[in-house]
Parts: structure tokens; C-alpha cells; sequence
């Protein structure tokens, strides 16, 4: 076991936390307002190969892993940064598995956006997560897994995270990549993937959200001593760093675990998601509350971590039902044990 | 990075689980249940006798040149059948603060037979007074020609009337105040002058309250500088802390996700189908997971020199109160039935599991102690406590 990055994987992060820090600072994070999308930045994404991290080199990327481009979302949750990233970077190794090279390079090359609808509802029904500035989306439909055209009128729907959100009503193309069992399976694990780069970045957001409170409890005084001397203001901020740092670890196991091939990784890319969804929430709440009535003043930046922490991982699905897809790993689908013979235990 | 067990922990497990079948006898788990003890010396000296009482220390010295995962696998591989590791574990905090800072002789004196599980050392921090607090300490170490009088008394000393020596925290310098002027001393038990009193615990656990009256100790025993007992004491401290945790909620997990797999709904089903009890059994394992993981990375960033802090001591404990209650509420008042009856749910584990949880956020530095220590050096947040 080693819980250790490599060399080559702290270069990764050093060199997107570098550029996060420097094109994603809070003013830009507000000028991105209310879409969420911030082009200038998105095209650093792609000048860097961001999008292409972990798509083989075979088919034009760089060859990582999850584990890599769960290091990027993190950094960019750090920054709060205003571009599509955790479905645009499922979505690419989506037409990886599907051999749809033709539009894989075009997203590479930055010419296209290429998002993924992640419920397996009719396209029309979902609210997209990136829906206001994808060119394309994936979506499966219970059989065919399709890349759908953006339709000519489409509009963003201002909401409290700024998530990109739109409705694709009447799309302008639709190309089949996948179908039946293959495509089944290779939604399901795009699905897991943006579980886990939610996670990353919820974790990434979590991690700065601590650090402003932190510094703000280190300055402010009340009552004649920095507030941060109270115990219930800190002790909230030392349970959050905890989580963060044990959601983590969960988000790169699961990473690893998907690398790897291991039958653990499906439940534990569920695990990631609730936990890092309920530490980013925790943290950013604690973190905006210690700034009193300031936190609630629209100049404080922790109230962009507030609102972010509920509309990113929303955007995503409602932690507590995950929980049913966790126990559905763990334990087995409901009524898949089935009644028993005989046995020792008593119900209560 | 790679979460992989390495294959030499895997043989490892495997080691502590025949070791376990040949060594852990029926008869041992009840005697512990029984008494509360934490102690097995026959456990101690088949476990030294393969140099697994300080499995990370040389062979040289006695250890087996293990690294800190393959003696976490050895050591929960023992625990999770119920043999009492409170014994050794505890043994090997005092044990290593004496070979970081004890004199050479006082090593030779005593290091050798701990390997070989021979020497059974309880901790002697606490106080009545003190609690937490341990540098409230009033136990009080006078200088007398060779030797050092102890007078005081000391509480939560855990397996003090089977101990061979106590790890003693004592005040030598009579105007000192909190951490300054403290002295540290492994007293032989055997001393006249010492004496023990029982105290039950809710846990199943029993622990004692010591007394120390004129007890005369050759300086020999001291460990450190005299006046420097901090030193020693915040090593001591700080390995409790970090120690590779062995969280028990996922051994909580294991047992409950078992009995929901097992139990019928009366509907035809198990329990597990309950979606009250689905919710409940994923929060509790990803708690596990998140304890486990905390637990690694102990035992990662110690083996590569670094310092990982309380997380886990914190993170472990704190879900195992949570999810010892919640599993009660879950299971119903069966689960509340005690291990010495038949009709026990899963023998009782879920009733062990609440009365024995509550300690857990408590000894090695209470939960808030520990959130402090995380605030201060990790936040960078001013200190809470009065300065002493």
C-alpha cells in the first residue's frame, strides 16, 4: 500500500492548482456569474490537454488515469472554477470505449463542448448540468447510448450554484454509439466516473472553503480574542478537516479501485460522492456561519463555497438516495438475498 | 498511489490467523468478557515468542523487522477474534517512549523481556483531578540518594494489578506547575507501598485506581532527564495518538451488514431489504471505510518519517459512539440482550459494541482534546485552554 502521489502526479496537481490560483481567482469566479461558464479559462483547459489527461495516447490524449484528472477536479473545486469539467471529462473516455474518434478530436482540439446526461431518463427530462454550454451530449436512454446535437434555442436557467443548467428539448442531431448490454455498461461507468470527479472537485472546494474560515477565525475578534479561540467555532472547522482529508482519500481509492479494475470500485465511487457531498456542504456551512453576518454579504467570497456546495453536488443527484446505490453495491439489490431457510438471528 | 495490500501483509494476516486458531482459545475470549482484564499472558508470550509483541522493532531486538501495515494485520487479525490486545498494545506505548529516551541500562533492564512478552507495563498518566488534563499531575517524586519516594494516586490504570512495572508521570519539582518540573518513572509493582483498587466498568472493562505511598524506586528507573518528564510524556502522547488505529466501526459494519443479510423482514425477506436499514448500513460503511482509510494513512505517513495527526484517533472513535447506538435503534431490543445469554443477538456483539464504545472518545486524549490539537496545528487557530 502506498498512499503516496508520484512524481509525475504532484506535477499534474502543482501545475493546476498553479493555474487555477492564477485564472481562477474570486473575480473571475463572479464575472463567470450566473452561467458559470468561464470561456477564457476553459480554453487554458484545453491549451493544457486537461480534457485529454486521462484518454489513452493511442487516440490523441495523454494516457493517465482517473486518479490524475481527479487531481485537476480537485484543484479546480479549490478555485471554484467556472467550466464544465467532471461530465466533459467522462464523456471523452465514453467515445474512447465507443471508438467515436471523429468527435473525440474535435473535443481535444477544443472545438466542441461534449457533455453527459447522467440519469437514464429521456433526454428531454433531464436538467443538464452543463446543458447551457455543451455542443453535444451523451445520453443513454435504457438502449442506446447517443450523442445528441444542441438544440438551436436553448436557454440557461439562473440558479443558486451557477451550474451551466439548460433543458435540450428538441435536439438537432442524434449519431448511435452504443447499444443494448456494451452500452449499459459503458453508461454505468461514465456515471461512476463523474461520481468520483464530483467528489474530487466537492473535496477540492471543501479543503478552501476550511481555509477561509480558518483565516477569518485566525483575525476576527470577538469579545476582546480572535474567535478562533473559541472552541465551538474551531471544533467544527477540526471535524471538517478531518472529513476532507478522509474524503480524499475515499475519492483516490475509488479512483485507483476504477483504474485497477477492481470489483470494489463501483461502491466505493458511490461512497465518495455522498461523503465528499455532505463534507463540502458541512464545511463551507460552518466556514460561512463563523463570518457572521458577513458570511451572508454578497463581497464574502465563502458564500460562493456555500452556494456551490449544494448546487454542485444537486446538480449530480440527492446524496441520501445514493445511499440506496451504495447498499445496492454492498449489500445486493433488493430482494436479491431472498427469504432464509433457518436461522439464529431475531428481527426484534 | 496504491491500495493494493501488499502481499507481505497478506502473509501476514494469514500468520496472525493460524496463529490465532492455534492460540486464541474459546476459553480466553470468555475469560476476557469475564474479567475485563485486556490481558492474557499466555496470549503475551506466544505472541513474543515470534517477536510479535513489538513486531516493528528489529529481530535483533527482539521484534520481527515488521513494517507498520504487516503489524496492523497481525494485530487486528488477533483482536477480531476477541483476544485481549489491550495488554500488549498498551505495553508497547510505554515501551517505545523508554527505548526513544531511557538510559542504556534501563533498556537493557527491561526491553529485552517485553519483546519476549515476559513484562506487562501499565500507563500511569491520569489523575482524579486531572482527567484530560494530565499536566495537572500532583503525583509527587522526591530525590532520595539513589532512589526517588513517590507519594500520590493515580486513576484509569488499566490492568495495574497484573502489571510488572508502571509507567508513572510525577511531579519532582514541588513549586513546578503544568508541564514544567515533571518526572518520569517505570516503577516496579511489585513495590511495597503500592496499592490497587478495583473499578468496574459500564464496558466490560475493568481498570483501577492506584496508590502510591512512600514507594521508594531506583533512579535507574527514571526515563529521561529529571524535571524533562515532558519530553518523554508528549512522545508517549503522541504515539498513543497516532497509533495505526484499528478503528472497531468496521468491525460494527461487519457485524451489522451480517445481520441484516441474515435476519427475515417476516415478510419473506431480510432486513437488509429495509430501506430504513439500507440508508443506515451505507452511512456505516462508508464510516468504516473512511476509518480504515484514516488508519492507513497512520501507518503511511509514520513509515515515511512524517507526522499524520489525529484523524483517526478522532474520525475512529467518534463513529464507532454513533453507530453503536444506531445499530441498537436498527436491530431493536434484541439487540440489547448481553453476550451471557443464549438468546443474544450475533452473541451479543451490538450490546458489547454500545457499552464499550463511549470509552473510546475518551482515553488517549478525549475527542476534544484532540480537535483542539487539530485547530492549533493544523489551522493554525490560537489556543483555547488558559496557558499553564
Amino acid at each position: 500500500m502506498n498512499l503516496g502521489l508520484t512524481q509525475e502526479q504532484e506535477a499534474v496537481r502543482e501545475v493546476f492548482a498553479a493555474l487555477f490560483a492564477k485564472e481562477s481567482p474570486p473575480e473571475r469566479v463572479r464575472a463567470a456569474e450566473p452561467v458559470g461558464h468561464d470561456p477564457a479559462l476553459w480554453g487554458h483547459l484545453i491549451a493544457t490537454g486537461a480534457l485529454g489527461v486521462a484518454v489513452p495516447e493511442a487516440v490523441g490524449g495523454a494516457g493517465a488515469g482517473l486518479l490524475e484528472v481527479a487531481l485537476i477536479a480537485e484543484e479546480a473545486g479549490r478555485r471554484l472554477a467556472a467550466v464544465p469539467f467532471a461530465e466533459p471529462v467522462s464523456a471523452a473516455r465514453l467515445l474512447v470505449a465507443c471508438g467515436a474518434t471523429e468527435l473525440l478530436n474535435l473535443v481535444l482540439a477544443g472545438a466542441v463542448i461534449v457533455s453527459l446526461a447522467t440519469k437514464p431518463v429521456p433526454l428531454a427530462d433531464q436538467l443538464l448540468a452543463d446543458g447551457a454550454v455543451a455542443d453535444f451530449v451523451l445520453a443513454f436512454d435504457g438502449d442506446r447510448l447517443v450523442a445528441a446535437g444542441r438544440p438551436d434555442d436553448v436557454r440557461h436557467l439562473p440558479n443558486l450554484g451557477s451550474v451551466p443548467f439548460a433543458r435540450w428539448q428538441a435536439i438537432t442531431s442524434e449519431v448511435v454509439l452504443s447499444d443494448g448490454a456494451t452500452a449499459k455498461r459503458l453508461f454505468a461507468r461514465a456515471v461512476d466516473e463523474v461520481r468520483v470527479l464530483r467528489a474530487a472537485a466537492l473535496i477540492g472546494l471543501a479543503a478552501q472553503a476550511i481555509e477561509i474560515g480558518a483565516a477569518y477565525a485566525r483575525e476576527r475578534r470577538a469579545f476582546t480574542i480572535p474567535i478562533g479561540s473559541y472552541q465551538a467555532v474551531a471544533h467544527p472547522l477540526a471535524d471538517a478537516l478531518v472529513s476532507k482529508d478522509g474524503g480524499q482519500l475515499l475519492t483516490w481509492k475509488a479512483c485507483w479501485a476504477a483504474d485497477a479494475g477492481e470489483p470494489k470500485a463501483p461502491a466505493l465511487a458511490s461512497m465518495a460522492f455522498a461523503f465528499a457531498a455532505d463534507t463540502a456542504y458541512h464545511a463551507a456551512q460552518h466556514s460561512l456561519h463563523l463570518h457572521g453576518g458577513y458570511g451572508f454579504m454578497a463581497e464574502q467570497d465563502i458564500q460562493l463555497y456555500y452556494r456551490r456546495a449544494m448546487g454542485w453536488a444537486t446538480a449530480f443527484a440527492d446524496p441520501r438516495r445514493e445511499l440506496h446505490v451504495i447498499a445496492d453495491r454492498t449489500l445486493g439489490p433488493v430482494g436479491s438475498i431472498g427469504p432464509q431457510e433457518s436461522t439464529d438471528w431475531e428481527a426484534g | 498511489m496504491d491500495f493494493t495490500e501488499a502481499s507481505n501483509v497478506a502473509e501476514a494476516r494469514i500468520l496472525g490467523q493460524a496463529f490465532v486458531r492455534e492460540h486464541v482459545t474459546a476459553e480466553m475470549v470468555r475469560d476476557e468478557l469475564r474479567t475485563g482484564d485486556g490481558v492474557s499472558r499466555p496470549l503475551m508470550e506466544a505472541m513474543g515468542a515470534l517477536g510479535w509483541i513489538a513486531p516493528t522493532w528489529p529481530e535483533s531486538e527482539g521484534g520481527a523487522g515488521l513494517d507498520q501495515f504487516q503489524a496492523s494485520a497481525i494485530f487486528n487479525a488477533i483482536r477480531a477474534a476477541g483476544g485481549p490486545m489491550v495488554g500488549p498494545g498498551t505495553t508497547m506505548l510505554a515501551a517505545n517512549a523508554i527505548r526513544a529516551m531511557g538510559s542504556e541500562e534501563l533498556k537493557q533492564a527491561i526491553l529485552p523481556a517485553v519483546a519476549k512478552g515476559e513484562l506487562l507495563i501499565c500507563l500511569g498518566y491520569t489523575e482524579p483531578e486531572g482527567g484530560s488534563d494530565v499536566f495537572q499531575c500532583q503525583t509527587r517524586s522526591v530525590r532520595d540518594g539513589d532512589q526517588w519516594v513517590i507519594n500520590g494516586q493515580k486513576i484509569f490504570t488499566t490492568y495495574a494489578h497484573m502489571a510488572d512495572f508502571c509507567f508513572l508521570l510525577t511531579r519532582s519539582e514541588p513549586d513546578s506547575k503544568g508541564p514544567h518540573g515533571l518526572t518520569m518513572v517505570v516503577v516496579p509493582m511489585d513495590t511495597p507501598g503500592i496499592e490497587i483498587q478495583a473499578v468496574r466498568t459500564m464496558g466490560y472493562e475493568r481498570t483501577n485506581i492506584v496508590y502510591y505511598s512512600d514507594v521508594r524506586v531506583d533512579d535507574l528507573y527514571r526515563v529521561g532527564d529529571a524535571g524533562k518528564g515532558l519530553h518523554v510524556m508528549r512522545a508517549a502522547l503522541e504515539a498513543e495518538q497516532n497509533v495505526a488505529p484499528s478503528s472497531r466501526t468496521p468491525r460494527l459494519s461487519d457485524a451489522a451488514q451480517e445481520w441484516a443479510l441474515a435476519a427475515p423482514d417476516g415478510r419473506g425477506g431480510v432486513m437488509a431489504d429495509d430501506p430504513v436499514v439500507r440508508e443506515r448500513l451505507a452511512l456505516l460503511a462508508i464510516d468504516a471505510e473512511v476509518s480504515d482509510l484514516l488508519g492507513y494513512r497512520v501507518a503511511f505517513i509514520e513509515q515515511i518519517g512524517g507526522k499524520p495527526g489525529p484523524h483517526a484517533a478522532l474520525f475512529g472513535p467518534e463513529t464507532y459512539v454513533k453507530w453503536s447506538k444506531e445499530m441498537i435503534d436498527m436491530i431493536g431490543p434484541a439487540a440489547t440482550i448481553d453476550w451471557t445469554d443464549p438468546e443474544a443477538v450475533a452473541g451479543g456483539v451490538f450490546e458489547y459494541h454500545f457499552r464499550s464504545a463511549v470509552a473510546s472518545t475518551i482515553y488517549g486524549g478525549s475527542s476534544e482534546v484532540l480537535r483542539s490539537l487539530i485547530a492549533e496545528q493544523l489551522l493554525g487557530l490560537p489556543r483555547s485552554r488558559p496557558k499553564t
